[in-house]
């Protein structure tokens, strides 16, 4: 039977699983904090399908909530490191950054 | 309750968008299709019944959290705003005044809609939180101080 939370948490799990191929295989640091916010939506949508078949789902949505706030500033120190790192080192790539440390 | 059908047309349109970010070449591409899979998530969450959480989704990915993805594309220097194709740009600038319009006009017209926010549902949840959640409230007003001061320390010219 497809229900709703069915759906939905099918597609969490695809968010998820989307987000840590790119996470994985980027060469950019940009695309790496993207690919982060991808699986914050993936799990937020988890969270959310979750309490969607009981009779309250008051805190599925509390647990939304908080996760919503701390994906969000997690994500804006990451957005500000990653500037940082572009005027220091003057590029991107995780690799490049590596070999020019040493 | 929505209709499956339609449950399954914003989970493929939130796929289809969340694979146009990821795996676009141009940077500019990315930041505008997860503006768009934001925007559908909430949806989404507003849909079934989670107005509040919907709303603060929308503000905090597709308002704020865009804006300071593009402010570090461009300090970074990763894209000229060139999205290369100016039909695909027309098409995208007539989705979103097309959203924006009906979303307006289902608030305004007075239309019975299901997505109208329920006070009783947004109090329910707040007092929920307030009643049984007051430390991780807490806990989660630190976290945010905590990055906020940790975004100006970063930035400040006093530092570098």
């Amino acid at each position: 039977m497809l229900t709703d939370q069915t759906i939905l948490a099918t597609t969490a799990t695809v968010l998820i699983f989307l987000g840590l191929v790119v996470m994985f295989y980027s060469r950019n640091l940009l695309k790496t904090i993207i690919s982060f916010q991808v699986i914050v939506f993936g799990a937020n949508l988890a969270l959310f399908s979750s309490g969607l078949g009981g009779v309250s789902n008051l805190m599925a949505n509390t647990l939304v909530l908080f996760s919503i706030i701390v994906g969000g500033s997690v994500e804006a120190i990451g957005l500000a490191l990653i500037v940082l790192i572009h005027k220091e080192y003057g590029t991107l790539d995780p690799w490049k950054i590596r070999r020019l440390k040493h | 309750m929505m209709p499956v059908e339609v449950t399954l047309l914003l989970s493929a349109a939130l796929i289809v968008t969340v694979i146009a970010a990821l795996f676009s070449r141009s940077m500019s591409i990315t930041v505008i299709m997860l503006f768009y899979a934001s925007l559908v998530l909430g949806i989404i969450f507003t849909l079934y019944q989670g107005v509040l959480v919907g709303l603060l989704h929308i503000i905090t990915f597709a308002g704020a959290m865009s804006v300071i993805l593009l402010t570090a594309v461009l300090m970074t220097g990763e894209s000229d705003l060139n999205i290369g194709n100016r039909s695909l740009a027309a098409v995208l600038s007539a989705v979103t005044i097309l959203v924006v319009a009906a979303s307006s006009y289902s608030l305004f017209s007075g239309a019975p809609t299901s997505t109208v926010p329920s006070p009783d549902a947004t109090m329910e949840l707040l007092s929920f939180v307030w009643t049984y959640r007051p430390w991780d409230l807490l806990i989660l007003i630190i976290i945010f101080a905590g990055a906020m001061i940790s975004l100006v320390n970063l930035f400040s010219k006093k530092e570098r």
